[in-house]
């Protein structure tokens, strides 16, 4: 028909072209007319579908009654039932083992029987898929939601109601036409990969939809779909497209009562299976690979072979899954598995555990949690194992709030609101922001952090055997580095390539030229500003550095054996780096300007950076910054007087000391006291000594400098001899200097060794030894 | 980065409806049953009550239906029903606790006033914190 409309069409086309020509064959024009008035008819039906009578659909308030009347009938059907609790949970146990046998039976029963059918089941698909599309999730869960009530109850066989509804496109003959050009929605424009990822059929953003589900149903449980699409045929012109409106499912739903072949006693257990196929289809639909590993083990693709063997190994497994709908029927988990296996061989959930190939089958949808919370779900699921056996076993003697739960239990209309399906898909979801290709990169703190309980727990352990806790890591899916080699596309035949830059193929959009002034403009205070800025920039680059080599440790251990020497000689490399931007490099000199380093240790994180870069200097390059902070000591005082952060340092330069020679120690204390190289000039007050011992860190240094010297000493009496005029000297100078000092302005150090007092003591008499000794305190 | 939010599987595991407490960006507090959740944290909460804290009193005002936008959770967590009843804090009626919020309100703005004032004095300015992040 329409073939014929859009000839005639034309022909009218033509027509009016024509209209002067009077070449037009009279007989053609009758038959223009003659279509003409076949179209009008045409017409006028569509239209009456569309807009007249054929489109309403009265019955929608009946079928909503008879909807609410099913939901009253199981609510007294539950009063009786109220003390039989342990009796449907046996019924349904048994239930599921004749569900497998006769599943079984309806596979072979459906291919033997109806291979035609399967043909067009499965030419579905795209059809619906299209619609699926444009219809939202609140049309597929608002379906869902209507027959919830009925799930709920218990009675409906809803999994028949969504099968008919997608069982009622395709033999319409004129109305597959139609169909086509009208309701089949064109598929979402997947443009071709211009710098973007390859274009999935659905953006990731769409809540799943029930397409795959309604397959996998038709190929297992067809139950005779012949007859029961007779009464159907009658509702189906209209013209509402794929998705079926409410009306019409519950019109199908209805009709599907009256000749439903199962027994009703069946259908508890169907819901179950469907939620599980739900889950299933869903979860069978795109996962990534690492996560939910287990899952795609047991579940498989729905549409695979239909062995009825595995068929019922599947449904077992399946079934469990959907074990949220009824507490009993939890698996009982790997982390706790052999005590729940063992306290609840009675549980109906048992005879899943001969099914399962795997017994120890982590609950695929809990892999994503956490393990404090998977436990603590696991608790509350034992408790209400509890509760419920405890209502089996001792029926007479119910506790009053445990009752009060069971009815709590099922008075909450609104408790699965949300589908398993779409918590697994928004748990997907998340577990795929998890995803990363570097974890440390991206989620460095929380590694730490677990690295940090780790240790504590081990060490916790070596102590001993006190009970450990569980600090398992969430699992994190881990995705391996894809390297992608993006080529632009390109349209053959023409110039050039397209840009078009996306998230995946950034362009350069702004050309933003660096230009960099000229020294004769600035003034002087631009020139303080500028070299504060490059010794900032210094500092960044030397940052970056330090975190570089502080984690050439961890890559090690990652790294493969032929990696490794070449992993050495970058770390060294960068050491050497660190330590000429501390230093600043000056091409060919020796290096006698303290300047540059002096800049960073005015700044804060400098000073912070170079307590941290300290452990990684050899020992020359470490004395060297040491006697560098020693010369400018006074100055970086003054400076540091805001921030306070000398005292950072002060941990890595002992840690330096204690690897010192006796005559850098030596030195080194000079440095602290500034006195030149030959002491001629006798200095009534050392200034530079002063300020130091009136700074904490100031002091604190220079103890830790005498009773290093002090050790010193005591153990390599050789070297005593050679450096004994130069130390005496010093000694007696900061001795003198202590004792000059009032105590109030004397500094807090950090800590006082313990072997000054003898130092004093070969040096000073004793009284002042004493007055020495109350200043230390 | 993101979060996880195991209530998904929980909440239909015991059948039981879970409370849940909802603490948003302008620092109300949410009670309810949360029926749904996307991955942006829109939430749907159920039967919702906002409560109101001051000092060692609250106050419960029903609210009915909810619906949170995802960017203004701060955070989500669910109500142990054994533990709601043993609390240390006193239940009042709605009007008691809006007055005490408004005389706390009050309070506060009087000596951030006062703080101003005083550190105009010294010349100094902090800039005010805008309205949204406030706690």
């Amino acid at each position: 028909k329409i073939v014929n409309l859009i000839c005639t069409m034309e022909h009218n086309a033509t027509l009016e072209k024509n209209n002067s020509l009077e070449d037009c064959p009279l007989d053609e024009d009758e038959d223009a007319f003659q279509t003409l008035g076949e179209e009008d008819e045409d017409i006028n039906q569509f239209n009456d579908d569309t807009f007249g009578a054929g489109a309403i659909d009265d019955d929608w308030q009946e079928a909503h009654e008879r909807l609410a009347e099913l939901e009253d009938k199981p609510a007294t059907a539950r009063e009786l039932e109220d003390g039989a609790v342990s009796d449907e949970m046996e019924l349904l146990g048994h239930h599921e083992e004749n569900l497998a046998e006769r599943l079984s039976k309806l596979v072979i029963e459906n291919e033997l029987e109806d291979p035609a059918i399967m043909q067009a089941v499965q030419t579905q698909p795209p059809m619906q898929q299209s619609g699926g599309l444009n219809s939202s999730i609140w049309d597929g869960s608002a379906v869902l939601r209507r027959f919830r009530g009925p799930l709920l109850t218990q009675e409906m066989p809803s999994v028949s109601v969504l099968e008919y509804a997608m069982l009622q496109k395709p033999p319409q003959g004129q109305e597959d036409e139609r169909d086509l050009s009208e309701r089949a929605l064109p598929r979402r424009s997947s443009s071709p990969i211009i710098g973007s990822p390859p274009v999935r059929a659905v953006p990731i953003g769409t809540p799943p939809k029930q397409a795959t589900m309604p397959n996998f149903i038709q190929q297992i449980l067809c139950p005779k779909p012949v007859h029961i699409r007779a009464p159907m045929q009658q509702r189906y012109p209209s013209p509402y497209g794929e998705r079926m409106s409410p009306n019409q499912l519950c019109n199908v739903s209805n009709s599907s009562l009256l000749g439903h072949p199962f027994p009703p006693s069946v259908t508890p257990v169907f819901t179950h299976l469907q939620r599980a196929q739900l889950l299933g289809g869903a979860q069978a639909g795109r996962m990534s690979p690492s996560q939910f590993a287990r899952v795609s083990g047991l579940v498989g693709s729905p549409l695979t072979s239909m062995n009825p063997k595995l068929l019922q190994g599947r449904v077992g497994q399946m079934m469990a899954p959907a074990s949220g709908f009824r507490a009993f029927f939890g698996a009982p988990p790997p982390p706790a598995p052999p005590s729940s296996q063992q306290q609840h061989p009675p549980c109906p959930g048992s005879h899943l555990q001969n099914l399962r190939p795997h017994p120890q089958m982590f609950r695929p949808d809990t892999t994503h949690l956490h393990p404090q919370h998977r436990r603590l779900l696991h608790q509350r699921q034992q408790q209400n194992r509890n509760q419920h056996r405890s209502l089996n076993g001792s029926a007479g003697d119910r506790a009053g709030h445990r009752s009060s739960h069971q009815e709590q239990l099922r008075k909450d209309p609104y408790a699965n609101l949300m589908l398993q399906r779409e918590k697994d898909w928004v748990s997907k979801i998340q577990m795929m922001q998890l995803q990363s290709t570097d974890p440390y990169l991206d989620d460095f703190y929380y590694q730490n952090y677990f690295q940090k309980l780790e240790k504590v727990s081990a060490a916790e352990e070596m102590h001993g055997d006190g009970p450990k806790k569980e600090r398992t890591k969430l699992i994190t899916p881990q995705v391996a580095k894809l390297e992608h080699a993006y080529k632009p596309v390109q349209f053959e035949g023409s110039l050039g390539k397209l840009t078009v830059s996306s998230v995946n193929n950034p362009r350069k959009m702004i050309d933003a030229v660096v230009t960099s002034r000229s020294e004769d403009d600035e003034t002087k205070e631009k020139q303080v500003r500028d070299k504060r800025r490059q010794t900032l920039v210094t500092i960044e680059k030397t940052y970056s550095l330090l975190l570089d080599v502080e984690d050439y440790e961890r890559r090690y251990l990652l790294s493969l054996e032929g990696e490794r020497p070449a992993l050495m000689e970058e770390r060294k490399q960068k050491i050497c780096d660190m330590y000429d931007n501390l230093r600043g490099k000056t091409p060919g000199q020796e290096r006698p300007s303290d300047d540059h380093f002096v800049q960073i240790m005015c700044i804060r994180k400098g000073k912070r950076m170079v307590a941290r870069i300290l452990p990684f200097l050899s020992t020359e390059q470490a004395a060297d910054i040491l006697m560098a902070t020693a010369r400018n000591l006074p100055f970086l005082i003054k400076k540091d007087a805001q921030d306070e952060v000398l005292l950072c340092l002060l941990r890595p330069f002992s840690l330096v000391l204690y690897h010192l020679p006796l005559g850098t120690v030596t030195s080194l204390l000079q440095q602290l006291a500034n006195l030149p190289q030959s002491a001629t000039v006798p200095a009534p007050a050392n200034l530079h000594l002063t300020a130091v011992l009136q700074n904490k860190f100031g002091l604190s240094l220079l103890y830790l400098v005498l009773s290093r010297g002090e050790e010193l000493q005591n153990s390599s009496a050789a070297m005593e001899l050679m450096q004994d005029n130069q130390w005496t000297e010093l000694m007696s100078m900061a001795t003198r200097e202590l004792l000059r000092i009032p105590e109030a302005a004397l500094a807090k150090p950090v800590s006082t060794p313990s072997n000054l007092l003898s130092l004093f003591s070969r040096y000073v008499d004793q009284q002042k030894l004493n007055v020495l000794e109350t200043k230390l305190q | 980065q993101c979060f996880i939010f195991s209530i998904t599987v929980n909440a239909n595991l015991t059948s039981l409806p879970e409370k849940h407490l909802v603490l948003l960006r302008d620092g109300r507090t949410l009670i309810g049953y949360l029926r749904s959740i996307d991955q942006f944290a829109n939430l749907v909460l159920h039967q919702t009550v906002e409560r109101i804290h001051v000092g060692k009193k609250y106050g419960d005002i029903p609210r009915g239906i909810f619906v949170v936008r995802g960017e203004n959770v701060v955070l989500l967590g669910e109500i142990d029903l054994e533990k709601e009843s043993d609390t240390p804090l006193q239940q009042v009626s709605i009007e008691e606790i809006l007055e005490e919020q408004r005389v706390e309100q009050q309070a506060k703005q009087e000596s951030e006033k006062l703080k101003v004032q005083a550190l105009k004095e010294r010349g100094l300015s902090i800039p005010r914190a805008d309205t949204l992040d406030e706690y």
